[in-house]
Parts: structure tokens; C-alpha cells; sequence
């Protein structure tokens, strides 16, 4: 029997590709699946034959895995934390955006989370963490923040969506169980508004240490440890410069993207792109701030150890990497968004696409150097990544897309009761808070 | 009871008998060429190469590299499951049976003395039936390193006990020490007067690597006399 | 699928978010006292762990806040 189409939708561009969704979506899907499975085989290969499959040995004893850990975290930071803190500000053009960042950090954080597990030479003990752990180690820190902030990100994107699991059930999509379930009985009352609006302001606030702290107890693996290079105390406040700024350049890649296949031009205009944009190039100018701060200091001081990985990164094996990071993550971005005439969508994706490579080298960069050259007079370390390292690296971004692509299928990444209260309700109130900054008019007895 | 090393590279002559003795005494696996030249090299005894001095009056000397047994160990505070700790004597251990093979105690060592299992330990043929029975062949995934032999500890104590005596000087030495042929290893208590190594370790050609570090190493070389 | 089940799903799922979250301070609380049998040297870590424990709870209640909140403010003609 026909179902009755639903009624039409103001803004049903964010309906359709939930109510229809194309034939290519199932193209990419499987071949998606495809990856994840060989990747699926590779590790389990990896599981039966140890970690030897890998390309690390002494002294590189940490690769891909751990700078994957890395730079998966860090791309989740921008998602809950631009949102967070676009809503605290309330700053309105954030309405199309705020769902988009808050995936994918969801998606990302447990991406990365397992990377660790990957990593283990024996992941079959990984109870032990559980039932031994010491809280002294900073892995152990790692475990509960990236919890704490997983938990976090997932509230913070699942209660934002609420009123539109409820247009979806509202509009009988199917599968309609899921969006019952979800939807926790809401039908738009004043009341569920503003329940709904106090958890979001307590959740925004909560939100920001959460992320703060995740990528700061990151960097302590690395700054907890003695090493040259790494035992610095400017690695917190640099891993969560880093985390945003390449988080930043993800949300932007990935409104692009959904712009064009979705045909969503409507809601991410330019101005979304132009402030974001020039988000991206005020944290570019951050990043080299800090990169030059932290090598400047280690040169200024040329302590023999800490020299020898700076020249390593600066003339040595790694300088073509290092030198790529400092174009990617600093020349281009930029030149590409601090001149206006090149601050256009396509500008923005180059300059997005920069930042995510370079900021993968800049991990790169931090995890290898410092192993490769032991302060013992040993030959420096070469590290030579396997097919099983790439395989899961590729794996991991399938597994990305994958994830926000059944996202996409189910749930509309842009969230339409924000816009729709946007468009009702955000005019009055942004005039009535201008006109409370501006100066009280003078009485008129005080004027000659 | 705080057990240490002296090692006097006046009388080393970097012949090696002592990296040999401690792989063979502690079932240390032997890995293939191509493994090897990645830098996957088992080595608990590990001789260093020292270069000194410039062309044309270079000499370089090989030299032993234990593991430091440091008394504040960089690598057992950040393990996060106890599979590294350090005991009562001062020997800093490892628990295989604990390790998860995070490598985070390797990554976190400044003297780079540790050890993985990249793959399972395989023996060529015939050595797999001469493995010593005192100490356990570790499986695949764990870090392992140089325990001053603390297997021969537990049983020169247990004789000890059994016998109604203290633990004198030579009932407890480690592989190395006792296959040293000139006697540059030294191995004692460090806290008993009446241990060797006692007396060597306050001696002016007393030095440790990277005293700076705070890592307080338990091994002790001895300057070459002038 | 019918409303009852339904409803069932959705208290079982926000029970089991806080049997998680007790799980997780019950575990951070056993790790704290492991270290300080053992003279572990817990101090700094101790605190960070003592933090996450109220974060955790926080975010429960939040989802529960959520959770009763939207129940209560439904239109009465409409069947729970």
C-alpha cells in the first residue's frame, strides 16, 4: 500500500538525502566496506604474527599508530569545541554548522580512542588496564579524559538533535522505531524547550574543560617522558592550538563537501566560509607562533640532545617533512585566506586540505625525531612505515567516512530546528541585545 | 640491600663475552638478518660504540651497556598496567605476564635499554632445547630487559636460607659478571661494606651516563686510568 | 514496534548510562586504592581522577534532566 508522501518541508534540501537517498550512496558504501574489510584482515594478521608487521624497532618503537592517535584526537576538537563556544558567544552564523562539528568529533574521538588498542603489542591483556591500571602513568589520564570527553560529545550532539529525530518521526521516515526511540516523546511544548535549553547551556559550558584537557593529557605523553623534544612544558597549550586548528580545517573540508553533493547552498553561504575561514587563518598564525616559541627556545638554549633532533627536523632525514608541515600548516593557508581575492570556497578547500596534511606531519614530526635519536650514542633510528601501518591508517579514514555517511543517511547534518529558530526568532533577539550595548540616551534636561 | 654494577672500562677489552653470556643465560631471542638490520636486535647486554677523539687520531671502543637500573626509573613511572617496577633490593623488573606492550616504558627510556617481541621468539634448531629452565621465555608483544639475572638471586637466596646462612658476595653474581674474562664486571651490594663494588663505586674514576637526568643509575663505570 | 516497548528501550538505556558511569567511578576508585597500597605515588594523579568522577556524573544528570524533563512537558491529551 502507498504511504501518503509527507507533507512539504520549508527545508526539505535537509530532508532529502534522509527520504531519498541516491544510488551512489550505496556505490561509496561498499566500496567503503570493502577497505574496511581488508583492513579488518591486515590487523588481524597483525594480531596473529605481533607487532613485527609493522615497520617500528628500536629505537622507533612508535609509528603510525600513536601519531594516528594523535591526529585523529586532535581533529575532534574542533567539532565540540566550535560549537561549544559559538553557542556560548552566540554567534548566529554558527545555526548550519554546529551539527556538522559535533559528528564529527563523535566519530573521530572513536576512531582514535581505538588507535591505542591497535597500538599493543598484546591487546588481548587490554583488561589489565583495567584491573591493575596506575594512575601515575599518563596513559591512564589519556583513558579517562578521552571517556570523559566521548561521553561528552555524544550528549552534546545527541540533544541538539532531538526536535529533529522528532520531524523525522513526525514525518513517518522510515526506520520509524529508531526516531520514536530517540525522539524521547518530543513534541515542541514550552516546557521541553526549555528543559532542553538549560541542558544545552550547563553542556556547553561543561563541554570546554572536557576538551581542553583531552589533547593537553595527549601532549603529556609525550611531555611527561624525558626526552629531547618532548619533555616541554609548552606541549599542552600547543597540541590544543593544534587540535583546533586542524579540527577547524576538517568541519571546513566537510561543509564543502556535503555543499555540493547535498545542494545545500542555501545554508552554507559564503559568510559561513569567510569566518570560518579566517578562523582557520587566525589559528594558522597561532600554530606558528607556538611552533617558532618551541624551537626557538630549544635552539637558544642548544643543549647537545635537543640539538640533535633540531637538526634532524631542520637539515636532516626529516627537514623534507618538516619543511612540507611548515608550507602547509603556515605559507599556504595564509596566503590562501588572508588575501581576500583568494578567500573563495575553492581557496578555503585547498587551504583546509593544507592544514589537514600538514598538521599529520606536524605529529609526524613530534613522535619520530625524538625516538630516532636516543641520547645514547646509538645509530639514529630509521622508521619505515608497513603496509599493515597504511592499510590501517587508510582504514581509519574509511571508517570515518563510513560512519558520517550513515550519519548523513539517517539524520540531517544540518539542524533544521536551529535554522527554522533562527529565521522565527534570531532577528528580535540579536536587535535587542545591540540596542542594550549602546550608550542609555541622554535625558533631556541634561542637553543646553 | 640495593644491588649494583661496576663496570671498569680500564680493564674492558669490548670483547663482547658478556652480551653473549647474558642472551644465552636469559633465553634472549635470536631475531633473523633482516630483522636485525631494521633494529630489532635483542640485546639485554648491549655493547655501545664510543667514538672519540677526531680524524686522524679517532679510536673507538665498545663498551657495556646493561640496563642502568636506575633508582628513580623514567620507564616504571609511566607504565600504566605495573608490568615495570622497581623492588626492594633496587633491581627494576618487568612482570611478562602483565605487560599489554604499549612500549610507552621503551619510548620513555633515556638509555634506550629495552627490548621487544616483535614476533614470537623463535629458536633455530637444537638451541630451543637448551634454554635455561630458571628463566621464562617471554611470548610475543612484551617489552623485556636486563634483570641483573634476578633468577640467579632466587635461587643463591633460597641456598642460603637453606643452609642457615647469609647471602655472601659469590653467591649471587649475573651472567655477565661471572663470564667476564678479565674481570671488568663487578657485581655486588652496594649498601654491604664488604662487597667490591662498594668501595669501586665511590672511587674517583666513579662515573654514571647522564647523571644529570636524575635517573640515579645503579651501574657504575670506571674511567680509563690516564 | 509498539509504544510500550518502546518506552521499556528508553529507561533501560538511560539506566544503563548510569550503570556505566558508577562502573567508571567504582573503577577509578579501586585504582586509587591499589596505588596507595602499594606507595605508588599517586598525589598529581589522584586529583585528576578525583575531577572526572563529578564530570561523569554531571553529564548523567544532565541526560536524565533531559530525559524526565521532555516527559514531563509533554501535552497531557497525548498517551506516554
Amino acid at each position: 500500500m502507498e504511504r501518503a508522501p509527507a507533507p512539504p518541508h520549508p527545508d526539505y534540501p535537509l530532508l532529502r538525502p534522509i527520504e531519498k537517498p541516491g544510488r551512489s550512496f550505496y556505490f561509496i558504501v561498499g566500496v567503503l566496506l570493502a577497505i574496511i574489510a581488508y583492513t579488518g584482515y591486515v590487523y588481524v594478521r597483525q594480531i596473529l604474527f605481533g607487532l613485527g608487521v609493522t615497520g617500528m624497532a628500536q629505537p622507533v618503537t612508535w609509528g603510525f599508530y600513536i601519531i594516528n592517535f594523535v591526529f585523529f584526537i586532535g581533529i575532534s576538537h574542533a567539532g565540540t569545541l566550535i560549537s561549544a563556544i559559538l553557542r556560548l558567544s552566540k554567534a548566529e552564523w554558527r545555526r548550519p554548522i554546529t551539527r556538522m562539528a559535533e559528528v564529527i568529533t563523535a566519530i573521530v574521538l572513536a576512531i582514535g580512542g581505538l588507535h591505542p588498542i591497535i597500538d599493543l603489542g598484546r591487546p588481548d591483556r587490554m583488561l589489565n588496564l583495567f584491573y591493575n591500571g596506575r594512575l601515575q602513568s599518563p596513559l591512564l589520564w589519556d583513558v579517562t579524559s578521552i571517556t570523559a570527553y566521548f561521553t561528552a560529545s555524544t550528549i552534546y550532539l545527541y540533544i541538539p538533535m532531538i526536535p529533529d529525530i522528532a520531524i523525522l518521526r513526525d514525518r513517518g521516515v522510515r526506520p520509524r522505531w529508531l526516531y520514536e526511540f530517540l525522539s524521547w516523546g518530543w513534541q515542541g511544548t514550552e516546557q521541553q524547550h526549555k528543559v532542553l535549553d538549560r541542558a544545552m547551556n550547563i553542556l556547553m559550558v561543561v563541554v570546554i574543560p572536557i576538551a581542553v584537557s583531552v589533547h593537553t593529557i595527549i601532549s603529556y605523553i609525550f611531555a611527561m617522558t624525558v626526552q629531547p623534544g618532548w619533555h616541554s612544558t609548552i606541549f599542552g597549550p600547543y597540541f590544543v592550538v593544534g587540535a583546533i586548528f586542524s579540527g577547524i580545517a576538517a568541519i571546513l573540508v566537510l561543509m564543502i563537501v556535503f555543499r555540493k553533493v547535498f545542494h545545500l547552498e542555501g545554508y552554507l553561504k559564503q559568510i559561513h566560509f569567510n569566518y570560518l575561514g579566517i578562523l582557520l587563518l587566525i589559528m594558522s598564525l597561532l600554530w606558528f607562533y607556538f611552533t617558532f616559541s618551541e624551537y626557538l627556545t630549544g635552539y637558544y638554549g642548544h643543549e647537545p640532545n635537543e640539538m640533535r633532533v633540531f637538526w634532524y627536523k631542520f637539515t636532516g632525514a626529516f627537514a623534507p617533512y618538516f619543511w612540507t608541515m611548515v608550507t602547509c600548516n603556515f605559507l599556504v593557508p595564509v596566503i590562501l585566506l588572508g588575501i581576500r581575492k583568494f578567500r573563495t570556497i575553492t581557496g578555503i578547500l585547498f587551504a583546509s586540505i593544507s592544514v589537514i596534511i600538514g598538521m599529520w606531519l606536524e605529529r609526524l614530526i613530534i613522535v619520530v625525531p625524538s625516538l630516532a635519536n636516543p641520547r645514547l650514542p646509538y645509530p639514529t633510528g630509521i622508521y619505515i612505515p608497513s603496509h599493515t601501518e597504511w592499510m590501517l591508517f587508510i582504514g581509519g579514514i574509511s571508517v570515518f567516512v563510513l560512519g558520517y555517511m550513515l550519519f548523513a543517511r539517517f539524520f540531517p547534518v544540518i539542524s533544521i530546528w536551529e535554522i527554522e529558530e533562527g529565521r522565527h526568532e534570531s532577528a528580535k533577539a540579536v536587535t535587542e541585545r545591540i540596542a542594550s550595548y549602546m550608550p542609555d540616551p541622554q535625558p533631556s534636561s541634561a542637553q543646553e | 640491600m640495593k644491588w649494583g654494577m661496576v663496570i671498569d672500562l680500564q680493564k674492558c677489552t669490548g670483547c663482547g663475552e658478556c652480551a653473549a653470556a647474558c642472551k644465552v643465560e636469559n633465553n634472549v631471542a635470536i631475531v633473523d638478518a633482516g630483522q636485525s638490520a631494521m633494529g630489532r636486535t635483542m640485546l639485554w647486554m648491549d655493547m655501545l660504540t664510543i667514538y672519540e677523539g677526531e680524524y686522524p687520531r679517532l679510536r673507538f671502543r665498545e663498551i657495556p651497556r646493561p640496563c642502568m637500573q636506575c633508582d628513580h626509573p623514567p620507564c616504571t613511572k609511566v607504565c600504566p598496567v605495573r608490568a615495570t617496577y622497581k623492588n626492594e633490593e633496587g633491581i627494576v623488573a618487568q612482570i611478562y605476564p602483565q605487560c599489554i606492550g604499549c612500549r610507552y616504558c621503551m619510548a620513555a627510556c633515556p638509555y634506550t635499554v629495552k627490548s621487544f617481541n616483535w614476533y614470537k621468539p623463535e629458536w633455530p634448531p637444537g638451541i630451543r632445547e637448551t634454554v635455561n629452565p630458571d628463566v621464562s621465555v617471554r611470548p610475543v608483544g612484551v617489552v623485556e630487559k636486563c634483570t641483573f639475572c634476578i633468577h640467579r638471586l632466587q635461587k643463591a637466596k633460597e641456598r642460603a636460607k637453606h643452609e642457615g646462612r647469609k647471602l655472601g658476595e659469590k653467591d649471587f653474581q649475573p651472567a655477565c659478571a661471572e663470564s667476564c674474562p678479565v674481570g671488568a664486571i663487578v657485581f655486588g651490594d652496594l649498601e654491604n661494606t664488604s662487597h667490591r663494588v662498594n668501595h669501586l663505586s665511590s672511587s674517583p674514576r666513579a662515573m654514571r651516563f647522564l647523571e644529570d637526568l636524575g635517573t640515579e643509575p645503579k651501574v657504575i663505570y670506571l674511567k680509563e686510568e690516564d | 514496534m509498539n509504544r510500550n516497548w518502546i518506552n521499556r528501550l528508553q529507561i533501560v538505556s538511560i539506566s544503563l548510562v548510569w550503570v556505566l558511569f558508577t562502573g567508571i567511578a567504582v573503577w577509578v576508585f579501586n585504582l586509587i586504592k591499589e596505588s596507595l597500597r602499594l606507595h605508588d605515588a599517586p598525589d598529581a594523579s589522584v586529583g585528576i581522577s578525583i575531577v572526572a568522577i563529578p564530570v561523569f556524573f554531571t553529564l548523567a544528570s544532565v541526560l536524565t534532566y533531559v530525559f524526565i524533563g521532555l516527559r514531563k512537558g509533554r501535552r497531557k491529551d497525548v498517551e506516554p
